[in-house]
Formats: C-alpha cells, sequence, structure tokens
C-alpha cells in the first residue's frame, strides 16, 4: 500500500440480507483522515453498507471487495475488522446486561491493543481517560459504571458510542444517524470529536439526514446512495440539493457497471 | 442404648418403613434423587470405612471485615451425645412427611455435628447502635457420607451478611462425597439476614442442600446462590414469611458445568403484605440437565402480598435439557403475583456488538455470561451493605471461578 492508497477501497460490494439484495454493487475509497457523507433514502442500504463491513453475519456479501488499509476485510471475522480499526456506531445501540461500561470498553481497548502487539492499559489510566473523554462528550461519569446501555436515554446511548469511537481512536469509523436522539450540545460534541479524531488520520463515512450537522462536519464528499448503488457523488452542493428537493421518486436502478468507478474521497 | 443412637435409629426405620422418594415423585420426577442408601450410610455400629477420612473440619466460621459490634455466639455440637443432640436439635421443626421430607429423615439417621449460631444485641446496646454483622462460614466435609447441620438465628432487629461456601479438593481417600445438607434459619422482627451461598461440588459428588428459612413481621432475607452441578445436585429452598410485612428475594446462578443440577424454592406468604422474589438463571450447554422449580403459596389472609417469579435458562451452546417450572398457588383475592420462564441462547445483538468492539467470539461470551450472571444475583441485594457485600463477593474471584467450571465443561464448538 502506497501513501496515495485510499484507506478504505470498496469495489462491486453486493450484499444480501435474506433473500433481498440490498446493496447492488457499491464503489467507494476513502482516504485516512477524510469524511464522506452518506446520503439516501430509507432502505437506500446506507445501514447495510455498514454490517456489511462490520461483519454481521445476517447481512451476506455475495460478491465484490472491500480493503482496510490494504487488508481484505471481507475474509476477516467480525471482531478481526474491528482490530484491524473498522469502528461502526450502532443506529440502536443494545443492552448489555450486567457489564459495567468502563469494564466493556476497557476489555475491547485491551484486546485491539493485544492484537496490536501493545501493552494492555491498566485500569486506572483507562479509568482516568475515560472519564476525561465522557466530561468532554457531556456523559454523565456514573454511566462508566452502569451496565452498557441498560436504562441510557437515546442520547446517553449515542454520547456512549462517542465515547467507545473516541476511546478506541479506529482508522475508519462509520456513525449511522449518530446525530439522532442527540441535542444541540451532543451535536457538538460529535463536530470537536469528528474533528479531533479526523486530526489524527481517522477516516469517517458519517450516516445523516441533517444538512445543518453535514455543513458543519465540512465533508470532503457527499454520496447518494440509491437502489444499492452510488448514485451521485459531489460536494456540500449535493447535501443541500437533497435537503432541498428530498430524494425524489425512486427512479429505475442505476447502471451497476464498474464505469460508475469509484468514487474517490481524499483528505 | 442412649437417646441419640436411639433417635437416629428410630429416623432409619421410619425410612425403612415409609420409603424413599418415589421415581414417579412429582416434585423430583425431572431429576430423581439416589437411592436412600446413598444418604443415610452404613449402620451407626457397623464397622468404619477403612479408607483415610477426609481432612475437612466441618464448619470453620470467621468474621469478615470490622469487628462485630453485635453478639455472635456460635456453638458447634456433637449429634452423637444426647444432651448435645438435644440442644443442636431443639426448637427444630420435624422431618414432617413433604415431599422432601425423606431427606429430613436421612439427616436425622445421620446427623454427627452441627453448629448453631445466635446473633444478638449485647446486653446495654440499641440494636440500632450495632453495625451489620458480616461472617465467612466455610463447610468442609469430614466424612464421605455426610449429613451437616445448620442453625442460625437473628435475634429482632440484626443485621447480618453471611457468607457460606461449600467448595473442596478432592477427597484424599478417593471417595466421592455424599451430602445431606440441613440449614435452618429463624429471622425475628426486623432482623435482615443477606445470605451469600457458594456450592462448587466436585463432578463425582452427590449433594443435597436445604435451607428452610421462617421469617417474623417485618424481616428481609435475601440469598444470592451459585451453584454448579455433580452427579446429583439438589438446592432446595423453603422461605415461611409467617409475619406481616416480611419480605424475601432470593437468586440462583445455576450451572451444570457438565453434570446435573435442580433448584427448588417454596416461598409461603402467610401474612398480609408479605413480599417474595425468586430469580433463576440457569445456563447449560451440550447434553446438561437443570431443573429450576419457583412454587410459591399465598395464604388465605395474606392481604396484599406479593409474588414474583421469574425463570431465565439460556442455552450456551448445543441441546442443554432445561426444565423451569414456576408455579403459583394462590389462596386470596387481593395480591399481585407474576411469574415467567424464559427459554434462549446468549442476546445476539449484544454479541455482535461485543466482536465489532474488538472482542473475540470467546471473550464476548464470557463477558455476556458473567454479565447476566451478575445481574441476576445483584437484583437480590438491592440494597447496602447487601449489594457492598455481593459485589466483593463477586469480585474475590467467586463468580469467575464458577463460570470457568461451566465453560470448561462444553465441548469445543466451531465459532
Amino acid at each position: 500500500m502506497t501513501p496515495s492508497t485510499p484507506l478504505l477501497q470498496v469495489r462491486d460490494l453486493r450484499v444480501d440480507v435474506g433473500e433481498r439484495t440490498v446493496l447492488r454493487s457499491v464503489h467507494l475509497d476513502v482516504a485516512a483522515g477524510s469524511l464522506v457523507v452518506l446520503m439516501g433514502a430509507n432502505g437506500s442500504g446506507k445501514s447495510t453498507l455498514g454490517m456489511a463491513l462490520a461483519g454481521h453475519p445476517a447481512y451476506r456479501v455475495a460478491s465484490g471487495q472491500a480493503l482496510l488499509g490494504g487488508t481484505d476485510l471481507l475474509g476477516l471475522s467480525a471482531h478481526e475488522r474491528a482490530r484491524q480499526g473498522l469502528f461502526v456506531s450502532f443506529q440502536a445501540p443494545p443492552d448489555v446486561p450486567g457489564v459495567k461500561n468502563n469494564l466493556f470498553i476497557r476489555t475491547a481497548l485491551n484486546a485491539q491493543r493485544q492484537a496490536q502487539g501493545q501493552a494492555p492499559q491498566d485500569a486506572f489510566d483507562f479509568l482516568a481517560d475515560a472519564r476525561e473523554s465522557a466530561k468532554r462528550l457531556g456523559l454523565p461519569e456514573s454511566l462508566l459504571g452502569r451496565p452498557v446501555n441498560e436504562g441510557f436515554s437515546g442520547g446517553e446511548r449515542k454520547r456512549n458510542e462517542l465515547l467507545q469511537l473516541a476511546l478506541l481512536r479506529p482508522r475508519l469509523a462509520l456513525l449511522d444517524e449518530i446525530d439522532s436522539g442527540l441535542d444541540v450540545d451532543g451535536v457538538r460534541a460529535v463536530l470537536a470529536l469528528v474533528q479531533h479524531l479526523r486530526a489524527q488520520g481517522t477516516a469517517f463515512i458519517v450516516v445523516s439526514h441533517y444538512l445543518q450537522l453535514i455543513e458543519q462536519l465540512q465533508p470532503d464528499a457527499v454520496l447518494r446512495l440509491d437502489q444499492g448503488c452510488i448514485a451521485q457523488s459531489g460536494g456540500l452542493e449535493l447535501a443541500r440539493e437533497i435537503a432541498r428537493s428530498g430524494f425524489g421518486p425512486k427512479a429505475t436502478a442505476p447502471s451497476t457497471a464498474p464505469t460508475a468507478a469509484a468514487h474517490t474521497v481524499e483528505a | 442404648m442412649d437417646t441419640a443412637l436411639a433417635d437416629r435409629l428410630a429416623a432409619r426405620h421410619h425410612l425403612h418403613s415409609q420409603g424413599w422418594i418415589a421415581r414417579r415423585s412429582e416434585h423430583f420426577h425431572h431429576l430423581p434423587p439416589p437411592a436412600l442408601e446413598a444418604w443415610i450410610g452404613p449402620e451407626p455400629d457397623a464397622p468404619a470405612c477403612e479408607a483415610p477420612a477426609l481432612s475437612g473440619a466441618g464448619w470453620l466460621l470467621q468474621p469478615v471485615g470490622p469487628a462485630a459490634t453485635a453478639g455472635v455466639d456460635a456453638r458447634w455440637l456433637d449429634a452423637l451425645d444426647p444432651a448435645q443432640r438435644n440442644a443442636l436439635f431443639a426448637d427444630l421443626p420435624g422431618p414432617g412427611d413433604g415431599e422432601a421430607a425423606p431427606f429430613a429423615w436421612a439427616h436425622r439417621a445421620l446427623c454427627r455435628q452441627g453448629l448453631r449460631l445466635r446473633i444478638h444485641t449485647p446486653p446495654g446496646k440499641a440494636t440500632a447502635d450495632c453495625d451489620t454483622v458480616w461472617l465467612h462460614l466455610h463447610h468442609q466435609p469430614r466424612d464421605t457420607v455426610e449429613a451437616p447441620l445448620l442453625v442460625l438465628a437473628l435475634e429482632p432487629g440484626v443485621r447480618c451478611v453471611l457468607i457460606e461456601t461449600h467448595d473442596r479438593a478432592p477427597s484424599a481417600c478417593g471417595h466421592a462425597l455424599v451430602q445431606n445438607l440441613h440449614t435452618h434459619i429463624h429471622l425475628a422482627e426486623g432482623a435482615q439476614l443477606q445470605h451469600l451461598r457458594l456450592a462448587l461440588p466436585q463432578a463425582q459428588d452427590r449433594m443435597a442442600q436445604h435451607v428452610h428459612a421462617r421469617l417474623a413481621q417485618g424481616a428481609r432475607y435475601q440469598q444470592a446462590l451459585v451453584a454448579t452441578g455433580a452427579a446429583y445436585h439438589l438446592q432446595r429452598t423453603v422461605v415461611q414469611l409467617q409475619g406481616a410485612n416480611a419480605q424475601a428475594r432470593t437468586a440462583a446462578l445455576l450451572l451444570p458445568a457438565g453434570q446435573v443440577l435442580e433448584q427448588q424454592v417454596h416461598t409461603r406468604l402467610d401474612a398480609a403484605h408479605t413480599a417474595a422474589h425468586t430469580e433463576v438463571l440457569a445456563l447449560a450447554a451440550d447434553h446438561e440437565r437443570v431443573v429450576a422449580n419457583a412454587h410459591s403459596r399465598i395464604a388465605p389472609g395474606a392481604h396484599e402480598a406479593q409474588v414474583r417469579q421469574r425463570l431465565s435458562g439460556v442455552a450456551l451452546n448445543g441441546q442443554p435439557r432445561m426444565v423451569l417450572r414456576p408455579h403459583l398457588e394462590i389462596l386470596h383475592d387481593q395480591v399481585q403475583a407474576t411469574h415467567g420462564a424464559t427459554w434462549g441462547r446468549l442476546p445476539e445483538d449484544a454479541l455482535f456488538y461485543a466482536l465489532q468492539r474488538g472482542l473475540d467470539e470467546a471473550q464476548a461470551r464470557a463477558l455476556l455470561t458473567e454479565g447476566m450472571a451478575r445481574a441476576v444475583l445483584e437484583r437480590a441485594f438491592n440494597d447496602d451493605p447487601g449489594a457492598q457485600a455481593l459485589a466483593q463477593w463477586l469480585d474475590s474471584g467467586v463468580l469467575a471461578q464458577a463460570l470457568a467450571r461451566q465453560l470448561q465443561a462444553e465441548v469445543p464448538h466451531a465459532a
């Protein structure tokens, strides 16, 4: 992999969920430190892309390729993909009953560190980092000692996703509607964290419907997903156009031919 | 013949004439106990076993944490001595004729020693000035077939946290252990007992542990049990809420660990405004067998009594046989009662969530399993100092040790 090689390279990705083909042919390049906004009508396949890249067993990759830092993601199990530096935030983060938040995140962090040949972080250092990050994100410190997401409000769950993002520091993060359920302070926290991590080289794919957030994120590209393919790519003007006119009636399926090319995004 | 020997022989005679628990007994048919001969050992005047004796010392009692400000009277009594036997069994209910009575008769026939504990407010002190008494009671078997006894009485208003452990190295003489333990608890008015129990027998042991608790007005009993399987393992708790406003909560983590395990919890709500919550989590794999019974009876006149039963089984892999039996018997109109039994796998969404954060399959399953176990046990102890005691106990490696037995017993499966 050369310095100019994109961090994420997706080629002709087709994903089936049950009997249905959700992603027909997705081509996408994302460079380190860049940010792509992914838009699309409900059911267009935005979340499917994240889950398929993450290796969820219900999302079956029928064909195509996805490389992260030159490594074939699709040949890895879900935890190995995470250890390669892929973080996917969940639209509806699940409860993990009885497992304390700080233990969960520290176990995950140390599993990743160990896989990278680094020494595990001890509990005291981790807790100091976690408290600091939680404070910055507006997450009450008491939630660190509570079971993961159990009894959390919608906004707290999203902030908890951000906390994990901040502590795990992935190479690529896919944030699926991270803004939904967040108040204005929460949205500010998203912006600050994304900016901070981008500066350190983390690339982002952000799924969002809200123009205000998209504008503040200063994306390198905006992509529109339609019927399982990337139908349009552009800059902020595309997001503004979608915000103004909507996604419109469903057209016939876009071409899946490689002429659609990879939608290359450079930082 | 002395009265102690006569008592033991009479119990044997009763068993031989009335018979042991029938294999088709409604209460035991999912996991029938071994035959009578296993539980009563040799005749009282038969020659002793020639194998070396077990090295255990029966009940070992030690205080935990700060010095107790309440009084703790402990008496180790020899059930083969007539006078001590009288003192040991004084004021305990007789074996009766209930479904588990044969175990009680077998206990009378074999019991050789016991411990009586009384926790009270010292003279000249107010109950309110006494801190919670923390005790650790560890039992080491003294015989390969034994019937130990524990009698615990808390006087009015006294609070106690009792950690009771039963785990041992394989016996020196190579015999598997057969144990028929009976524990009698009496909580006087306003007394509170938080009872943490750990029962980890060896795989070939046969174990039946019975807890009988009687609660007076306003008393509270909370029990958290962690138990692993054996060739036969029965955990039976009977709680009688005799006084108004008495409350009982029991929570159990059942881990058959390659063997079999049964728990029976009977709560009897005899007075107004009593409450009993029973929760069980059974984690099993492969072809293990685990049975959980919850039976609650609300007596006539138990106005505004509350019962909740929640039995859960999680198949970690394979096709274990899990029998979850909630049962309510309601003989009064103005009461609240809920019960439920659920059976499933580890939650897949939480499992994938953990994998996506970088935990491998084994780590994720272990973390989720321990989390579920903790959550169930913590619900039994929802206040201080019980919650603090439980957290310390679980963090001391107890839970990890029990879960390790369960996970090690599983046949490795492809992820």
